[in-house]
């Protein structure tokens, strides 16, 4: 059985080594800065030193902690049972939202390389992402009232999604398919909170009775706003280990405009 | 001269870049006496200082009001305020009124079928009959 500084250590350097990390200069204490980890490393740090014996050894792996501030007070005073979690920082590793796994390298066809750069230059980007087989089609900005109520999130979430059938520009759409890789492209979401519609009162009646029943009905829908919808350069495609492979017939095209 | 408004150089798009809840403000109201705020006065005294320190974004204010049934108050950024009566209710319920308030939006609730509105221009602009070329049907 591992003691609890060993997985956070081993836990920490897996995350830094992930290629997905995003960095910034300025970590808020904020449900904002879920994907920040810089603010996870600020936090682990007096965790760490209270309890292993030999505080540099789990920090080596991570340069970019030690520039910043080491004292974080308001994070190592953090009780799990009486407080819900502000930063990823608070959330046990176990319940940290994990990072998706890819089996296979990324694989793009020769014509979409090569039409890439037509498509990452023209912007504004718009994405038909699907959600429950249903078609959204989103810009950047953009307010989206789900038709339902999406369970386990909260007001402030960040979700990423990650099929979309469509992608494109003024003059260039990408076909997926059916869906585009979700590494060519990032549209993150924003929840902002749960609506509601105006009381229903559906009135029902049976033939030959004078009853009237009255059916209410009064749903809840979840409230978003669309951060980013940006497609990915070729440069950062191969940064990210995609694989140049010749075209087949069902693979994802980019067609420009006739 | 004619008088000129104001014009505004940006549109409020909250959540895009920045994310502000909505609700700045709760007010728990709650009677002394009377048998409908039995579960409101457990509430206060067992969920409420747990729930206040989870949202340290909401002002949340408890007062007293004699003679009524116990109230639950948001008021949000756009202005409005939405109550909720919550007599003869159950703590757990009464967490379930807070959070919904906690989480809405603040507008005045509205039948939409759309479930995008955006306030881009669209991104592949508009057809016209007189550009582009000529398709085979």
């Amino acid at each position: 059985m591992f003691s609890r500084s060993a997985l956070r250590s081993l836990a920490s350097e897996l995350r830094w080594t992930a290629p997905s990390t995003i960095s910034s200069a300025a970590p808020l204490q904020q449900r904002a800065c879920l994907h920040q980890s810089a603010s996870l490393m600020n936090a682990q740090q007096p965790q760490s030193q209270s309890t292993s014996s030999h505080p540099e050894s789990p920090l080596s792996a991570t340069p970019r902690a030690q520039d910043t501030q080491p004292e974080n007070v308001k994070a190592s005073t953090f009780d799990e049972n009486t407080m819900t979690p502000q930063t990823r920082a608070h959330v046990p590793i176990a319940k940290q939202p994990v990072a998706p796994t890819f089996t296979s390298p990324l694989k793009v066809t020769k014509s979409v390389m090569s039409q890439l750069p037509h498509l990452v230059g023209q912007k504004p980007h718009y994405v038909v992402a699907q959600l429950h087989a249903r078609p959204y089609l989103l810009t950047e900005g953009d307010h989206i009232r789900l038709p339902f109520l999406m369970p386990k999130v909260k007001a402030g979430d960040i979700l990423r999604f990650n099929r979309a059938s469509a992608l494109g520009s003024r003059d260039f759409t990408m076909k997926g398919s059916p869906t585009i890789d979700e590494r060519i492209y990032e549209c993150r979401v924003r929840v902002t909170g749960v609506d509601s519609e105006p009381l229903r009162i559906k009135e029902k009646t049976k033939r030959r009775q004078r009853h009237v029943k009255q059916a209410k009905s009064k749903h809840r829908y979840t409230l978003m706003r669309v951060m980013d919808v940006r497609v990915k350069t070729p440069d950062e495609l191969l940064a990210e280990g995609a694989v140049v492979v010749e075209d087949s017939a069902d693979s994802s095209v980019i067609e420009p405009r006739s | 001269m004619p008088l000129r408004g104001i014009r505004t150089s940006t549109a409020a798009r909250n959540g895009a870049g920045a994310f502000i809840l909505q609700c700045k403000r709760l007010d728990f109201h709650y009677c002394n006496w009377a048998g409908s705020s039995k579960g409101m006065v457990a509430f206060l005294e067992k969920t409420l200082p747990t729930f206040a320190r989870e949202n340290p974004q909401i002002e949340i204010r408890v007062s007293p009001r004699p003679q009524k049934h116990p109230l639950i108050k948001g008021l949000y950024i756009n202005g409005r305020e939405k109550p909720v009566c919550v007599r003869n209710m159950e703590p757990h319920e009464i967490l379930k009124k807070a959070n919904l308030l906690k989480e809405a939006s603040g507008e005045k609730l509205k039948r939409v079928k759309k479930p995008i509105t955006s306030l881009n221009e669209s991104v592949r602009g508009i057809w016209s009959p007189y550009h582009g070329d000529l398709r085979g049907v």
